[in-house]
């Protein structure tokens, strides 16, 4: 989910696509009079220094299988501004929400609108890692500031980095490779793995690979599934149950997720082949949705609601008593981004991209989050990652935190 | 060879439930298509309606009275929406038959999106009845007893359907139509009448589809699509209007699906279509389809 790159062609994406795409055109020309209004209007105004106005566009799916994120992300978001009059770094919010939709066919042009016709100072968000890299050049030309809270394609702070483009939530090869590492050191010597057929996925397993194997592990065996068409794992599970590893680790978010970790129980290797996965493999609400499946297994992520530290305290309270569920990840990783650009707006008195990006460069350790401290490096964060295990507590299903894995930057960096 | 078949045992078991619930899914498409000329895309919408009535009446909790009720919930309402679309393609009768697709897929984009808005854009998973929710060991290996009660159900409903179709003064009319729709209207049926219990039986399958095939696939925005292209790979396979057809397009897709993707995993998203190519190279009119298609002549 975090890495969509172009989902493969069918009708239904197409028509899809097609109708996602005319109501986000709609979304964003109506954006500054009725969207728009969720910020700006209702704020006393002048509670801060500045005293200005910064109109930020937040990015989000609203439409389409992205949408529990989307939702989630703007709760994160509104969360903080309410802790905080609605001002970031004394300035007033505007915020303009535009509709990202499923992939880059709808969300470059709805990005493209808040630049050219929103006159937003700063874009935070976007879900799909094909539009953010979709956007990185606009963001260089406009020299405005993009904050990207859940995207997580390794080329964004990678190979495609440009100094506009930041991001507040994971690096896709993070959370594999502590995983890899970990299964290694607690002298695991086979692991089968599997993960959809897209860019998310293939980075997912290049760095779990490359940290199993790199400390001694052997790949039993490896099977890439056909992205979003594939309802049935029982012919990948027979694969992986044939080859008889020590265990499977695999990388599904969303619909595949519920689907996968269910499978993974009914065809019975849950009670032979211990399942480990990236995070998202059980973050949010996919967890109603496996049950009793999910109990058991153990991912690795840069997030729980489990962390125990008086910022992530304060922040689930806070969040359950506004929305009435428990924060997710990508909840936390826009709430952060709203944290890090008020200090960052703080710093450099001055929404242009270039002094908001060297301020963001000089935050140092961001030491109020409810992830635990972090840091950015290459614009990523330099941040722990947790081994978290699922546990039914009376009657919910939760993460809870295991141990650290330790801090993880950016592979490669 | 016998160590081959025991190592893809599951496999192959899997594609036979799989083939089960297509077989379900496709006759009504087939016949709909094959007799009435109306290429009903609203089909997977209705497959979802009916997994989603699933999730209201059962849900979580396993139970044979909610499971049944669904059942029969769902077949009432997609014996209305049949009558529905019938009562709407009806003025597009007489025109292009990609008219009334477009209509169906209009109807397919509204029903799916308000699902969504009814029911969230989470995947919702439905407990099979009890007995059924457990897994049975196959030679060894574990596999979902719900998926082999699913097998046999297809096969009581396949027999059931080819009896109908085959044996019957209703099932003569069916296969009149097939073959040629104008000809029976001569000979004093209602043409509009046969429309809307066509339609009617049509939806209502794929409804029923819908729940049956609740506790396999579970429910979330965007299945609709995926269930209304592997129905339709099934009924090109087939052939129009084919109860034989719609039986073995389903088996053969239900095994490429998974025993396909099992020997020849590197293949996984090509070997479906791959299938209705080769198909469609040898044999354009589908493996059993009639020899002139009605309309097209």
């Amino acid at each position: 989910m975090t890495a969509a790159s172009l989902p493969p062609f069918s009708r239904r994406k197409l028509l899809g696509a097609f109708g996602v795409g005319t109501s986000a055109l709609l979304l964003t020309a109506c954006g500054g009079g009725s969207l728009g209004g969720d910020g700006g209007g209702s704020a006393a105004g002048g509670s801060g220094g500045g005293g200005g106005t910064i109109r930020v566009g937040l990015v989000v799916p609203q439409a389409g299988v992205y949408t529990p994120l989307g939702v989630d992300m703007t709760n994160g978001w509104q969360l903080w501004l309410d802790q905080n009059d609605n001002t970031i770094g004394g300035y007033t919010v505007e915020t303009v929400t535009a509709d990202e939709g499923e992939g880059p066919d709808t969300g470059v042009p709805a990005i493209q609108a808040l630049l050219q016709n929103e006159d937003v100072d700063v874009v935070v968000g976007i879900v799909n890692s094909a539009t953010a890299l979709g956007v990185a050049d606009q963001f260089t030309e406009a020299k405005k500031l993009l904050l990207i809270s859940n995207a997580g394609a390794v080329a964004i702070t990678g190979d495609a980095r440009t100094d506009y483009v930041w991001r507040t939530s994971f690096s896709n090869a993070q959370n594999s490779y502590a995983m890899g590492e970990h299964l290694a050191a607690e002298g695991l010597t086979s692991v089968y793995i599997l993960a959809p057929d897209y860019a998310a996925g293939q980075e997912n397993v290049t760095a779990f690979t490359a940290a199993f194997e790199g400390a001694g592990g052997t790949v039993a065996g490896s099977a890439l599934t056909p992205f979003g068409t594939t309802q049935d794992f029982q012919p990948f599970l027979s694969g992986a149950q044939a080859a008889a590893p020590d265990a499977v680790f695999c990388f599904y978010s969303g619909g595949e997720a519920v689907t996968f970790v269910t499978q993974y129980a009914d065809f019975g290797l849950k009670d032979s082949i211990p399942l480990f996965g990236s995070g998202f493999l059980t973050e949010g609400s996919v967890l109603t949705g496996q049950g009793d499946a999910a109990v058991g297994v153990q991912t690795s992520l840069h997030y729980s609601t489990e962390i125990d530290n008086d910022a992530n305290t304060a922040f689930v309270e806070a969040y359950q008593a506004a929305y009435d569920s428990l924060p997710t990840c990508f909840a936390m990783a826009t709430f952060d981004a709203a944290n890090v650009l008020s200090r960052a707006v703080e710093e450099a008195q001055a929404l242009d991209g270039d002094s908001l990006a060297t301020a963001l460069g000089g935050l140092g350790e961001i030491d109020d989050s409810p992830r635990g401290p972090w840091t950015f490096e290459d614009q990523n964060p330099r941040q722990t990652v947790y081994l978290r295990e699922v546990a039914d507590e009376g009657g919910a299903l939760i993460n809870t935190v295991v141990s650290e894995l330790g801090v993880y930057a950016q592979p490669g960096s | 060879m016998l160590g081959w078949f025991d190592a893809n045992l599951v496999s192959i078991l899997n594609g036979f439930a799989i083939g089960s619930l297509l077989f379900i899914l496709a006759i009504g498409l087939s016949i709909v298509f094959g007799m009435m000329d109306v290429l009903n895309l609203a089909h997977g919408a209705l497959y979802l309606l009916g997994s989603y009535l699933a999730v209201s009446f059962v849900g979580g909790t396993s139970s044979w009275g909610g499971f049944l009720v669904a059942l029969g919930v769902a077949a009432l309402v997609g014996l209305l929406a049949g009558g529905g679309l019938s009562a709407m393609t009806e003025p597009l009768a007489r025109r292009p038959i990609l008219d009334q697709a477009l209509l169906t897929l209009g109807v397919s984009l509204v029903v799916a999106e308000l699902l969504s808005i009814a029911y969230g854009n989470d995947v919702l998973s439905i407990a099979p009845p009890p007995g059924l929710d457990g897994s049975t060991s196959v030679a060894g290996n574990a596999y979902p007893t719900y998926r082999l009660a699913l097998i046999g159900l297809g096969l009581v409903l396949a027999v059931a359907v080819y009896l109908v179709v085959e044996r019957t003064s209703v099932g003569a009319l069916v296969r009149a139509s097939v073959a040629d729709r104008d000809m029976v209207s001569a000979m004093g049926i209602d043409n509009r009448k046969v429309k809307i219990a066509v339609l009617g039986i049509g939806s209502m399958l794929a409804t029923v589809a819908g729940v049956l095939g609740g506790p396999v696939y579970g429910a979330r925005p965007g299945l609709d699509g995926t269930i209304l292209i592997l129905a339709l790979v099934v009924v090109v396979i087939g052939g129009l209007g084919s109860v034989t057809g719609a039986l073995i397009g389903a088996l053969v897709i239900g095994q490429v699906e998974s025993l396909g993707r099992a020997l020849l995993p590197d293949l996984a998203s090509f070997i479906l279509f791959g299938t209705l190519a080769v198909v469609l190279v040898v044999r354009p009119r589908g493996l059993f389809g009639p020899k002139t298609l009605a309309g097209v002549r």
